[in-house]
């Protein structure tokens, strides 16, 4: 019994990283820009894709594939910022749509262009096991990630409170007429925005798929369970965004080790909404949350 | 003299003239409906079976050149029960004789009811679920069940001597009914099995599968789900290494693409197959669908296509009979595809009074070397079983 327990905290561990990691780029967004991006989970498929591309096209290694995926992402994020940033009446509820629609279409692109068969690296570092006191078990592609998503994480967050960027991003945040006032420019603050969420779909992407696999249905799963952490974060909370993926990662792999793993997504939910009932702007919500 | 053999001339080539003009006025332009998921989380398997679909409609072009011909129109449900149905509402509206395709019992049964009250026939091989047949409906055919996959998965079980096996299953309506059907023939045998249900979403299988490992400690592990699904296992149990003999899983998993995609996770695992892999055809028609096949779509068949092209092949003769018989435009193609008995790639089908295929039967294929060996049952084997092994 010990031992599954164990290693079930291990595995929701391991699962909350995963789920902070394709998260936090819509936690970012949603920040400063009040949107939630509804095609971001579409954004860190198509990073899963550009790995897959460029290790079945030039047999590179899906971690060099990252600077190509970056600069695609990237340009596929801003493009998502042009079209949102015409919205001038009701944003809140047309960027709903709009990325909706985006979502969609990108979705559909990548079925055209790589088919709906599934995927995922064929490097087998990333599906070797990693033994830690012969109880913890977990895929090398896990652990990685989980390290990786981590140190991004924690780069984004000393980058929005300690550089001049990354205060006007949290000034945005607060007060957007008041930080227009004192200087800051909105359309270069948001676009920063999204290319930074853009660079956090990228490593999502890569982490899917080394460590899961990819299919092109799978965007809107992501995007959706994105969605769900983000508002049980607070809106717009980064250290919240990890505290709340991992609170689901590891209620999940305990229902599954104790009750049914067709009941974990039904435990998640009941987390989210005990949460919300509790506290209805979510575990460090309060207004604008931004790197709190 | 003359005379007689002008006119003799004038009245044959009236008389082949009249001919040819009937024979004309009888060829007639097929329009057969297809809906299935193309997009969303079915579209994998979806597009496998429209392949099939295509190479039948191609095929039978071929067969039946100068008399008639066939077109299919294809709507995507976008895995959705309801699209499925206003799909098939579209279908009826544009005139279609009959309808094939459909992927996932969810899917087929409200589309399939949508096709009844149309008064259109609806053939499938995409749903295995038994609540599709026991609905009775006359429209309804289907080429596979439940009771075939089921068999093929106990049959082989069996053969390995296995005394406890833990079957993981996704809770869906098709998986649910063979896991627990499988469960019930194993447990009648004297076979300890532990069910894991487990939810679509899932993709960290390790807390179940170490579940498994430290509880059930069983011979084999049944797994009865998608790809997806099949990969997210078999990685949970390559880093968990639990001390089974086998892997066995049904549909999907036996296949070329699997074999391709994910070698080293796939080496020794059980699926259900209806061929080998590379693929070896001998009857003409198998050799012909396998080489259209390659034509469109340049590659080989997998068994999606096949069921795909099987279904659709049996309706578009159906449709020929009828229409010969007269009875086509008076609602005479379910009686007519009633009356089928045909030997096929995937074996012989008839039909019951519900639609079901009662002769199906599956094969078990294992993952050898990047191949697809048949090794289940003895009389269709075409190499040997490699067991105990395990991926890991």
């Amino acid at each position: 019994m010990f031992e599954l327990t164990l290693q079930a905290l291990f595995s929701g561990l391991l699962a909350g990283g995963y789920y902070a990691t394709v998260a936090v780029g819509l936690a970012l967004v949603f920040g400063t820009m009040r949107v939630i991006n509804l095609a971001h989970g579409e954004l860190v498929l198509l990073a899963a894709y550009v790995a897959y591309a460029a290790e079945t096209t030039y047999g590179v290694n899906p971690v060099m594939a990252i600077p190509v995926a970056l600069v695609i992402v990237g340009a596929a994020s801003a493009i998502v910022y042009a079209l949102l940033s015409r919205i001038h009446q009701d944003r809140e509820i047309n960027s709903l749509i709009l990325t909706f629609g985006l979502g969609i279409i990108l979705t559909n692109a990548i079925l055209s262009i790589w088919k709906a068969d599934i995927h995922s690296t064929s490097d087998p570092w990333f599906q070797d096991s990693m033994v830690v006191a012969d109880t913890l078990f977990a895929m090398n592609a896990e652990v990685a990630s989980f390290v990786g998503g981590l140190v991004l994480m924690a780069g984004v967050w000393w980058w929005l409170n300690h550089s001049w960027q990354g205060r006007a991003v949290r000034a945005l945040s607060s007060n957007r007429a008041a930080a227009t006032l004192m200087g800051v420019n909105p359309r270069r603050i948001e676009i920063l925005s999204f290319l930074t969420a853009a660079l956090l779909a990228t490593f999502a992407g890569f982490a899917i798929y080394t460590g899961k696999t990819v299919f092109p249905a799978l965007g809107h799963v992501l995007t959706v369970k994105a969605f769900i952490i983000t508002v049980l974060a607070g809106m717009g909370s980064i250290p919240g965004v990890l505290v709340g993926a991992v609170m689901i990662g590891v209620i999940e792999s305990l229902t599954v080790t104790y009750l049914s793993a067709s009941l974990q997504e039904l435990a998640g939910m009941v987390l989210f909404l005990v949460v919300l009932f509790v506290s209805p702007s979510g575990l460090f919500g309060g207004g604008r949350a931004l790197a709190r | 003299m003359k005379r007689m053999l002008a006119n003799l001339v004038t009245v044959s080539t009236l008389a082949l003239s009249v001919a040819l003009g009937a024979g004309a006025a009888q060829a007639k332009d097929f329009l057969l409906g297809s809906e299935l998921p193309l997009t969303g989380s079915l579209a994998r398997v979806g597009q496998g079976m429209h392949e099939g679909i295509s190479v039948a409609v191609e095929m039978a072009n071929r067969s039946y050149a100068g008399k008639h011909s066939f077109k299919v129109q294809t709507i995507d449900d976008e895995t959705s029960p309801a699209k499925g149905v206003a799909a098939v509402e579209k279908l009826a509206g544009d005139g279609v004789v009959a309808i094939t395709g459909g992927y996932g019992s969810n899917i087929i049964g409200p589309a399939s009811e949508a096709a009844q009250k149309a008064g259109l026939v609806y053939i499938t091989s995409g749903g295995v679920s038994p609540e599709l047949t026991q609905r009775g409906y006359p429209t309804f055919f289907r080429i596979n069940n439940t009771d075939g996959y089921a068999l093929a998965m106990i049959g082989l079980l069996q053969d390995m001597g296995a005394r406890k096996v833990s079957i993981v299953y996704l809770n869906k309506d098709a998986t649910s009914s063979l896991a627990k059907q499988v469960n019930g023939a194993l447990t009648a045998k004297g076979v300890t099995v532990g069910m894991h249900e487990f939810d679509g979403s899932t993709s960290d299988f390790k807390p179940l599968m170490n579940k498994v490992k430290l509880q059930d400690r069983p011979d084999a592990i049944a797994m009865v789900g998608y790809e997806n699904d099949y990969v997210g296992i078999l990685r949970a149990a390559k880093v968990l290494k639990p001390q089974v003999k086998a892997m066995v899983g049904v549909w999907s998993l036996a296949t070329a693409q699997m074999a391709k995609e994910f070698p080293d996770l796939m080496e020794t695992v059980y699926g259900t197959s209806m061929l080998p892999y590379p693929v070896e055809f001998t009857h003409p028609e198998a050799v012909e669908f396998a080489a259209t096949y390659k034509k469109l779509f340049n590659k080989d068949p997998d068994y999606l296509g096949q069921f795909g092209y099987v279904q659709t092949r049996l309706l578009i003769d159906a449709v020929v009979r009828a229409d010969e018989a007269g009875t086509l435009s008076k609602g005479g193609l379910p009686d007519e595809l009633r009356k089928t008995d045909a030997n096929t790639l995937i074996g012989r089908v008839t039909f019951d009074k519900n639609g079901d295929n009662l002769n199906f039967t599956h094969r078990m294929g294992q993952h050898q070397g990047g191949k697809v060996v048949l090794v289940w049952p003895q009389d269709a084997a075409n190499g040997k079983m490699n067991f105990p092994a395990v991926p890991w």
